[in-house]
């Protein structure tokens, strides 16, 4: 092949890419046909042979966009490039008929290419159809750089000619003809390239030694062993673009004088070891690979070598061994393989995507190459961005870009109703990240600052529900296995952290492990012999700096609150619980049809098993196993019929006595409860049955805080709030009403009166919003107006009414004055999939006709002459990027519009009402809440405690009781020096049978009250289950917690 | 001489292996593995080992050090069919230990928490089940591997179906 060839082949070829009739590429690396990309491709085979039509059928690599897989292009000659996401066999019958047509079929179509810069050449496809987004502009593609990936997916990756149309092979012929060695090292060095497997290092400084070598024999070694679970970008490399590693190979070998190569790759990997080995042939036929190659009189040849399984293989001399037939057991380093490596002669390593990057430095220049990334580390990489994220796939950035750009930009967050916890980077050596570094650049020594490291691209993104002792404890266990046992610090010391770690997630660790854990971690980095080793420790001390408080509860409180320590919890529904209620239980008690058993087990967990039943959020649902199946069982909703049942038959009395007579010996002591909400309730339920003297003082009138005077009577009817604190009463809990804290009750006096004070007043101050009008007459705040309903008195409002706020407070407030008969406008900056309330209450609310203004921020109250509300001023939204708490951020438009209202309530928001207690010297946060040790529950007074709203801000009923019930314990514990906590309970024994076939089917849904029969009162709208529904639903449970 | 006699590697079909790598870099692997491949049980036994090292002239003891070392290579028969659970970070963030556990209740076995055993066949010799550190497909976690049909996006119903598609092929 003569270089004057090349320039001919590649004019005659380039019909290839820009062919005069339409054709048609599908994706075919091994993520797409791994979703049928194989059978969607001979769909397409099948139906342009069957009709004769003259379109042309290409198999190209991956585009990167992995979660959307299978991929397909349209080219028609003329027009830009129509890119089709998720194809079947339907859309490619689709595709085909409205091309036939000439229409645009545009199911599934993702986005348009115009043109395209292949860096080796560029490519106009045409213009046309501006309203499909530009590829660049959908949000997964959307400032990425694709240097390396710059062929992949549009070009078919076992054809070398396709390969020269795009203008490959075009810096090797440059080199060839015009370079001298030494040249070619300086333009790799210029560019400052440095290695991409993850050591970063100056790849031209590693090529220069080589090039100085006198030596005869000297070797190339392609490194394709990509080991790091969750990275697989070489592999894709490989796939989709084969001919650009040969390439960059050969630049290297002419580079550095070696006459043979080798390039290791993974047994994993067979489709990348197939694409290779193809274009490994076809090279050698055009005369590229071989012998006197180009008629310059340079040899090089390429084997490939596949790799057995083994991780430690990916370090150089593990690797070199691996080839030379032996273990693959690290070697100490001096001497490097530059000087003694493969058979003992000199011998250059370099990664997959280093070898890469080398074409485009040479065909664009090292100067080019130095414009794109950070000072320190020019150029592209490529990421695998996976785990908890909606958009997953192949990244390709400027080195220095942030992670937030990754996960939130790119990835589009979770895509689910989880929050993001935490993005592992780098495989088994790296470290995991949580949120507030986000803003992190990621190149090799940011990263490194902050105790991670950028490794070769893989990250994994990590949400509220994964366990980071069971991260550490996973990647310890993968490098334990992996060690190849030479050197004794990785060998024992792996053997032992992994020891000391599984405990751990058994409830069996102490904090003298986390010290030892920390110790070993040092020793280990610091003395083993190959970097496996050195860098093993980095995920167990990165968790432990900035995961710490999992550890510490893992071992204090032997709790996983992400549910995935299976030794540490009953369930995952249990676990999720606020109150750890013993969910399969009273479901299996119920299946038995023992219901007053499952009322006194449920009682026992929950003293207000009725309530919460209606009006909780449900954190059992959202981690039900059964959701893998169809739908989450409707554990609150049984609990819900159990109380109810059990009330309406009377039945509760006998279980309120038993509770009653099994109260402990009276111990003395005297404890003041200020506050009845549920927390209150709930701490008083445990502490007066632990023996204690119990008063409860509460602000209001009546005993359940928000339940009795926050939540309607159509969510939650009064008797029943009546009934189940009647059972508190009975315990002999003295309630005392209308005192409130700082007026005319004072701590200083409690403080007196009582051994220990246990503060649960909630958050009832609204939030100020802090417009001008936030005065006028006919604003109120949206508590204030609950309040009022609640005690029967009928607020005085207007008949227009503009609610601002989108949380619980806000639609409660809407729905009860609809009922009033009032035209309700519910304003609310974002939209509705970012509405914090329940998602029942938002499409209640939209059955009931209540309007909403989204994008709507408020800017002023406008008031008439009388100075009473006439109107509310918005300023329009629109949505920017994703923010940190998974939403896209409102962006202010500068367009405004007036609503027209009389009244305006204000719900954005609760804070603690403390001013009291900050004059009693109480440690408090920056917005008010009580702070308290998050094991002991006292505050900075330790006769103190304090919990629920109060502590934790606007949560959930359940949260504040669960809050309360350990504090119950700790608090118990505390008076009397030992643990009588589980005094309270007494065995129930029921069966453990699995169901083994479960059929699949939906739950079951209560029976409620239709719009018109509820729009007008207050009546409870849900009805709760009936007898057979419970029965049938109790039926789909799949007893998770039955272990064997 | 034919040595090896009962052999489900014929003295002839590993001449030829032999024959093709010879000389390579990465001679010994690559032959292994094509010999482990070409037996129908998918193992190598420690006559076939001992064949090898004979005619590559190398040492036993490296030759039995390298089949040992890499975790590709299987010293006992495997089952007929093969499952595969991957266990990289993005399977296992996903879920893939709760696949795990569910094969393991399937087919009647405990993983041990220190993964000594790495592998388990069932005494009928119908399924072997392992699990890989990754098989790269990370995008489209968990991945399960069936007779080589790599699977993803698996979930415990989609794994109870495709095992008992399997399972039903075997009834004749």
């Amino acid at each position: 092949m003569k270089p004057s060839e090349i320039e001919i082949l590649r004019k005659q070829h380039r019909e290839r890419i820009l062919p005069t009739t339409p054709m048609i590429l599908v994706g075919m690396g091994t993520c797409g046909i791994g979703n049928g990309a194989d059978a969607v491709y001979n769909h397409f085979q099948k139906l342009i042979s069957e009709n004769n039509l003259d379109y042309k059928l290409k198999q190209t690599g991956c585009f990167g966009f992995c979660a959307e897989e299978p991929m397909v292009m349209l080219y028609q000659p003329g027009k830009p490039v129509l890119v089709y996401s998720k194809v079947n066999g339907k859309d490619a019958r689709r595709i085909v008929d409205n091309l036939q047509k000439n229409r645009l079929y545009k199911d599934k179509l993702l986005c348009r290419i115009d043109e395209w810069d292949f860096l080796t050449s560029e490519v106009e496809f045409g213009k046309g159809y501006e309203e499909i987004p530009h590829w660049d502009e959908v949000p997964f593609f959307k400032g990425q750089k694709k240097v390396v990936l710059r062929h992949a997916g549009l070009i078919d990756p076992e054809e070398i000619l396709d390969y020269i149309a795009v203008g490959g092979y075009n810096a090797l012929t440059k080199v060839i003809m015009g370079y001298k060695p030494a040249e070619v090292v300086d333009q790799v060095m210029t560019s400052k390239l440095r290695g991409r497997g993850g050591a970063g290092f100056p790849t031209g400084i590693k090529w220069s030694i080589m090039q100085k070598q006198n030596t005869g024999q000297k070797y190339v070694v392609c490194n394709a062993d990509e080991g790091d679970p969750g990275a697989y970008m070489n592999r894709n490399e490989i796939e989709s673009d084969p001919h650009m590693l040969l390439e960059g190979m050969l630049i290297g070998a002419y580079a550095m004088g070696a006459s043979e190569g080798i390039a290791y790759v993974r047994a994993e990997y067979p489709l990348a070891v197939k694409r290779l080995k193809t274009a490994i042939h076809q090279t050698e036929k055009l005369g590229l690979l071989g012998e006197n190659i180009l008629g310059a009189g340079f040899n090089f040849k390429l084997d490939i070598v596949e790799g057995a399984g083994a991780f430690v293989c990916g370090e150089e001399t593990a690797l070199i061994a691996s080839i030379e037939g032996k273990a693959g057991r690290p070697l100490p380093r001096p001497p490097y393989p530059a000087d003694k490596g493969l058979y003992g002669k000199p011998t250059n390593i370099n990664n997959v995507e280093t070898w890469c990057n080398v074409p485009v430095i040479i065909e664009k220049g090292a100067e080019w190459f130095t414009t794109i990334g950070t000072e320190k580390s020019p150029g592209t990489k490529v990421f695998s961005l996976v785990g908890k994220v909606k958009n997953t796939g192949l990244v390709e950035l400027p080195l220095g870009s942030k992670l937030e750009q990754f996960v939130f930009n790119i990835g589009g967050g979770t895509g689910t109703s989880k929050r993001v916890k935490a993005v592992q980077t780098g495989g088994p050596s790296g470290g995991c990240i949580p949120l507030e570094y986000f803003s992190t650049p990621v190149d090799y020594e940011s990263l490194a600052g902050i105790g991670a490291i950028m490794g070769s691209g893989g990250m994994v993104v990590m949400d509220q529900d994964n366990c980071m002792v069971d991260v550490a404890r996973y990647f310890l266990e993968f490098n334990a296995r992996e060690s190849c046992g030479k050197c004794t610090p990785c060998r024992e010391g792996l053997a032992q952290a992994l020891a000391i770690l599984t405990r751990i997630t058994r409830g069996e660790g102490t904090f003298a492990d986390l010290a030892m854990l920390e110790l070993l971690g040092g020793v280990i980095k610091d003395s083993s012999l190959c970097a496996l080793g050195q860098t093993a420790p980095n995920p167990i001390l990165t968790t432990l700096k900035y995961f710490r408080h999992e550890y510490e509860e893992h071992i204090r409180e032997k709790r996983c609150q992400a549910g995935t320590c299976e030794s540490l919890f009953m369930a995952l529904c249990e676990n999720s619980c606020p109150l750890h209620m013993n969910i399969p239980g009273y479901i299996e008690l119920i299946k038995e049809d023992r219901v007053e058993d499952a009322f006194e087990l449920t009682l026992r967990d929950n003293p207000l098993p009725g309530t919460i039943g209606r009006i909780c959020h449900f954190h059992c649902q959202m981690r039900c196993r059964r959701e893998m199946l169809d739908q989450p069982v409707s554990q609150g909703e049984i609990h819900r019929y159990l109380a109810d049942t059990m009330y309406q038959l009377g039945k509760e009395n006998e279980i309120y006595d038993k509770l009653v007579k099994e109260k402990l010996p009276p111990t003395g002591k005297r404890i003041a409860i200020v506050g009845a909400g549920p927390a209150g309730l709930t701490a008083a339920f445990y502490l007066v049955r632990l023996g204690h003297e119990v008063t409860v003082y509460d602000a209001l009138s009546d005993a359940g805080g928000v339940t009795r005077f926050g939540i309607p009577q159509y969510r939650l009817p009064k008797d029943v709030l009546k009934k189940e604190a009647k059972l508190i009463k009975k315990l002999g809990v003295k309630f005392k009403f209308n005192q409130r804290l700082g007026d005319n009750l004072l701590l200083d006096e409690l403080k007196k009166e009582f051994d220990t004070i246990y503060l649960a007043i909630g958050a009832w101050k609204d939030i100020d919003l802090k417009i001008p009008g936030e005065n006028a007459k006919g604003v109120f705040a949206g508590t204030g107006i609950l309040k009022e309903m609640a005690m029967g008195k009928t607020p005085k409002l207007g008949g227009q009414v503009a609610i601002i706020g989108a949380g619980n407070v806000a639609i409660d407030a809407a729905r009860s004055i609809l009922r009033l008969g009032k035209d309700v406008t519910i304003v609310y900056r974002r939209e509705k999939g970012d509405m914090p309330a329940n998602a029942v209450e938002i499409s209640e609310s939209e059955e009931e006709k209540i309007k909403y203004c989204f994008l709507a921020s408020p800017n002023e109250i406008i008031t008439g002459k009388s100075g009473r509300v006439k109107a509310l001023r918005i300023e329009k939204m629109s949505r920017g990027s994703i923010d940190s708490s998974g939403r896209k951020r409102p962006v202010a438009t500068g367009v405004f519009e007036e609503i027209p209202c009389d009244s305006v309530i204000l719900a954005v928001g609760e804070r603690v009402d403390s001013g009291s207690l900050a004059k009693n010297n109480m440690e408090l946060t920056g917005d008010g809440r009580i702070v308290i040790d998050p094991f002991t529950f006292q505050t900075s007074d330790p006769q103190i405690y304090a919990g629920g709203d109060a502590v934790s801000g606007p949560s959930t009923a359940a949260e504040a009781m669960g809050m309360a019930k350990r504090a119950a314990a700790a608090i118990d514990r505390a008076l009397m020096g030992k643990d009588r906590f589980h005094l309270l309970s007494r065995e129930f024994n029921y069966r453990n049978a699995v169901p083994v076939n479960p059929k699949p089917g939906p739950k079951n849904v209560p029976r409620r009250l239709p719009v018109k029969d509820r729009v007008n009162n207050f009546n409870e709208i849900s009805c709760g289950f009936t007898g057979e529904q419970a029965r049938n639903e109790v039926e789909r449970c799949l007893r998770c917690d039955v272990k064997y | 001489m034919e040595t090896l006699i009962n052999s489900p590697v014929s003295g002839e079909v590993l001449d030829e292996i032999i024959g093709k790598h010879r000389g390579k870099p990465g001679m010994l692997l690559s032959t292994l593995e094509e010999t482990q491949e070409k037996n129908p049980l998918k193992y190598l036994s420690g006559e076939m080992l001992a064949e090898i090292s004979k005619k590559l002239k190398i040492p036993y003891t490296q030759v039995y050090s390298v089949a040992t070392f890499y975790s590709f290579f299987n010293l006992k028969p495997q089952g007929k069919h093969s499952i595969v659970v991957c266990r990289g970070t993005a399977c296992h963030t996903k879920g893939s230990k709760a696949l795990l556990d569910d094969i393991g209740a399937i087919f009647g076995f405990k993983r041990t928490d220190d993964g000594a055993e790495s592998s388990y066949t069932t005494p009928d010799n119908l399924f072997t089940i392992k699990t890989v550190a990754c098989f790269g497909q990370c995008a489209q976690s968990p991945v399960v591997a069936i007779d080589d049909i790599i699977y993803s996006n698996v979930n415990s119903r989609k794994l109870l179906k495709i095992i008992s598609n399997v399972k039903d092929k075997k009834q004749p």
